[in-house]
């Protein structure tokens, strides 16, 4: 099969690619800012709250999360994962961290952007933004960070109640107070910092236009629930860190999200699938491994198509903020609802992991997925914990397979496509079969 | 009040080895026992209400089976070992469980817990990760959040008084506790790593103020006795990951070492910080667990230079000072650092911690194991020539 051929298997929509360049541009803009003495940020995803304070009070941001995804895709991941190896951090620990923490060793060795760096590199920061949501790692790496960068660290909190605790009286409001009060703190810490004083109406501004920008993108997603399905994964792998890392301006990531959201409109009215013959349509958790993309091409000759992904990375379901005065508070209400929104329907089924797990099979009813491709992430508890729960509540409540493939986010050594095609062959049976049992059930696909 | 019988060290032996047989005891006469999970759940307000604390502990030398259905083997050993008991019907004498936001894989396993074991009970405590205002406030909330439920459960109220009883009855296991780890400050220590890790274990299976009798016994009974540990050269101290199973410090105590110290969270980390009576109980309580409680889950912020900088150095100060001061106080030649495969917050510890350790001059070695006995052993020969390093 020749690459040309690999390509072809899956129509990229050609929205998708200035979005993309966004991404791209980001790391270009941070080091173009550095040079100009303006402040940079090395940031966690924190959604939203943390990115529009920075934004406001112009802040260049990078994530290095993302640029741990580049450096894999790039081939430049192994050398840092082993100058963290050898600095003596654990290597069962997060890929993306290892990768960072052995980025910035080399940079402080050299006393600059090492030169090897893909897309320019990340330039040293003046502070570290990091976030308490979902796991250790994403306050302990850039904690870690300190022996190797004199950057400030601030950890953004995020609360994270259980199903049942998040239904009782006041619980939703001392945790968007607790959200409010914290993006309160991190403001006093950045203006001390940059000796400046935050813009609030700027920050109103921005605030909107983020809350509308996701808002679009929500509704991208909604049109995949058309057969064929006309965005495949990969094009959302590529447009999610548009929202996701508030790679620019809000106002303009809206304007590509709505070009977007055209360009798949069409595609639904026309009935024009993302890949030539959708056979089986699949969900994705968690996230895919970088460095082998084009794995998904040769699923895609298949018949495969993948229709909707983890629910950690898409945007929250649209809630009305109109009500909402105060910018603090709509945009940690947003968060809020990114974290919440599918607590109520949980809940009512009595499932009490309200995120991660529970998401999946709302998504694949909605998308009504013939199976589920589980990617257990080697170095990374997070993307991983929820998987058998996943795997155990899709087939026990909807008779859905999944279809499980170890791998890692960075370590290419942990993933093995050619295994995976090989698992991928038999998974088209169990998908047929489990599609006569779903009739049996009375199920809608 | 403790069973007839033994007494001291022997009771604590007794405990050790079958840790569920005094709670099930008091079950039968009627009282209700709650598990627990790390020591982040607010203890106080279980025992205010006569409920019976019962730490939820692993067990390494039971092959983790069923486990694997729903917690995948890339996460901490300790805690599949525990949802593994739990799912094997170990823990079905519990009639609730309360677990915190100690670290990511606990705050997941609270919610699988409810999912495949669905207790009478279950409360989750979600503590906030860093100690700034906003998040003691709402520590506050949580801790109302959990009195509701308590209440709802035992159909009883939680009053100030009864709270401010419970803590004192805490604190005085706490300056017990204090009292016992002082008797390791002599050369030799008067009692071993292995008989404290016992007792230790042995508090996590009790009602409070049994535990502070069989403390009394135990502290007693050290400072008569004549047979204690022998005098050795290398005095440890031991950091990290939980310990529940005395398999780790045996090893090392027999060969050739005294483990003097520890600063794990079924040793002095759980114990060494008292709570404060406040005009509200639930202040001192919240100021304790999230900001009094030293362990590598809760982010400290550094004080930064005139120039808006970070030290590296004083930023160690401030995470790891007080291990320096554990070390002097108990007179610590060398350090083990040890932490279960996938434990992610003591596992981003390790090269800031050793910058530490070799800062103060201290030697230290790191050991990463999979808590299991068997696995155990290849690390007898790293610790062997790190004692030899130290001398």
């Amino acid at each position: 099969m020749t690459d040309e051929k690999k390509k072809r298997a899956i129509s990229r929509l050609k929205t998708m690619y200035p979005l993309r360049a966004l991404i791209d541009g980001m790391y270009e803009q941070a080091v173009e800012a550095s040079k100009d003495g303006k402040p940079v940020a090395w940031c966690m995803v924190n959604w939203w709250g943390g990115d529009v304070i920075l934004r406001t009070m112009d802040v260049a941001a990078v994530y290095p999360e993302d640029y741990s995804a580049v450096c894999a895709a790039f081939g430049a991941a192994p050398a840092y994962l082993a100058r963290s190896d050898s600095d003596g951090f654990p290597t069962h620990m997060c890929g993306y961290a290892r990768n960072c923490l052995g980025y910035a060793a080399q940079m402080k060795d050299l006393g600059e952007i090492p030169p090897e760096a893909p897309m320019g590199g990340m330039p040293k920061p003046t502070l570290l933004l990091s976030s308490g949501f979902f796991c250790d790692t994403r306050y302990k790496w850039f904690q870690a960070l300190g022996r190797y960068l004199d950057a400030p660290l601030w950890v953004l909190e995020m609360p994270h109640p259980g199903v049942k605790e998040s239904r009782m009286e006041g619980v939703r409001e001392h945790n968007i107070n607790f959200l409010v009060e914290e993006l309160r703190e991190f403001i006093a810490f950045l203006e001390h910092l940059l000796g400046k004083k935050m813009d609030w109406d700027r920050l109103e501004e921005i605030v909107d236009d983020t809350i509308e920008m996701n808002r679009v993108w929500h509704q991208v997603n909604e049109l995949r629930k058309a057969r064929p399905c006309p965005m495949h994964s990969r094009d959302f792998w590529s447009s999610m860190p548009a929202s996701l890392y508030m790679a620019a301006d809000p106002k303009v990531t809206t304007d590509l999200y709505q070009k977007m959201y055209d360009e798949v409109k069409y595609m639904v009215d026309n009935h024009i699938g993302a890949i030539p013959e959708e056979k089986y349509r699949l969900a994705f958790a968690e996230l895919p491994p970088w460095h082998s993309l084009g794995f998904f091409n040769q699923l895609a000759e298949r018949g495969w198509n993948f229709v909707v992904e983890s629910w950690a990375y898409h945007p929250p379901k649209p809630i009305d903020l109109s009500k909402v005065s105060n910018p603090l508070e709509r945009i940690a209400n947003l968060t809020y609802q990114y974290f919440s929104g599918y607590f109520e329907d949980a809940f009512k089924v009595g499932d009490w992991w309200g995120y991660f797990a529970h998401p999946y099979l709302e998504f694949v009813k909605e998308y009504q997925c013939d199976g589920i491709f589980l990617h257990p992430l080697l170095t990374c508890r997070t993307a991983t914990n929820h998987l058998l729960v996943v795997q155990d509540q899709l087939m026990r409540k909807l008779k859905v397979p999944s279809l499980v493939v170890e791998g890692d986010i960075v370590d290419l050594k942990l993933f093995d496509p050619a295994d995976a095609l090989r698992k991928a062959e038999t998974f088209e049976e169990t998908m047929s079969h489990y599609r006569t049992v779903r009739k049996e059930m009375g199920l809608a696909w | 009040m403790t069973e007839a019988g033994s007494q001291g060290l022997s009771r604590v032996k007794e405990i050790y080895q079958d840790r569920s047989h005094r709670v099930k005891a008091l079950k039968a006469e009627g009282k209700q026992v709650i598990g627990y999970y790390d020591i982040y759940p607010v203890l106080e307000m279980l025992t205010a209400l006569d409920l019976v604390p019962y730490r939820l502990l692993g067990d390494m030398s039971e092959p983790i089976t069923k486990a694997d259905t729903c917690l995948p083997t890339v996460v901490c050993p300790f805690i599949r070992s525990v949802m593994d008991l739990g799912l094997k019907g170990k823990y079905d004498f519990l009639d609730g469980v309360v677990m915190a936001h100690a670290c990511e894989v606990a705050e997941k396993t609270a919610h699988i817990w409810r999912i495949y074991l669905t207790p009478a009970y279950a409360h989750f405590i979600d503590t906030p990760h860093t100690t700034h205002a906003a998040a003691q406030k709402q520590h506050k909330e949580l801790l109302k959040d959990f009195k509701k439920t308590l209440e709802s459960f035992t159909g009883k109220e939680l009053s100030a008084e009864r709270l401010e009883q419970a803590i004192r009855v805490h604190n005085q296991q706490r300056t017990l506790v204090r009292e016992l780890y002082e008797l390791r400050k002599p050369d030799p220590p008067l009692v071993s790593g292995v008989e404290t890790l016992q007792v230790m274990v042995a508090l996590t299976s009790l009602p409070v103020e049994e535990g502070n009798e069989l403390l009394r016994q135990v502290i007693s009974e050290v400072k008569q006795r004549k047979d204690g540990p022998s005098l050795r050269p290398a005095r440890l101290l031991i950091w990290g990951s939980v310990i529940d199973n005395i398999a780790l410090i045996d090893m090392i105590e027999n060969i050739g070492a005294n483990v003097v110290m520890d600063d794990t969270s079924v040793g002095s980390r759980a114990y060494f910080s008292q709570v404060e009576l406040t005009e509200d109980p639930l202040d001192g309580l919240a100021y304790r667990y999230l900001v009094e409680l030293k362990a590598p889950r809760t982010f400290r912020e550094t004080v930064l230079s005139e120039t808006g900088k970070k030290d590296y150095m004083t930023d160690l100060e401030n995470r790891f000072g007080y291990l320096g001061d554990y070390a002097k106080e108990w007179n610590v030649n060398g350090i083990i650092l040890q932490a279960m495969r996938y434990c992610d917050i003591h596992g981003y510890e390790v090269p800031g911690l050793k910058d530490y350790l070799g800062n103060i001059g201290l030697p230290n070695i790191y050991l990463e194991h999979d808590y299991s006995e068997a696995a155990l052993a290849p690390l007898r020969t790293r610790v062997q020539a790190f004692l030899e390093v130290i001398g």
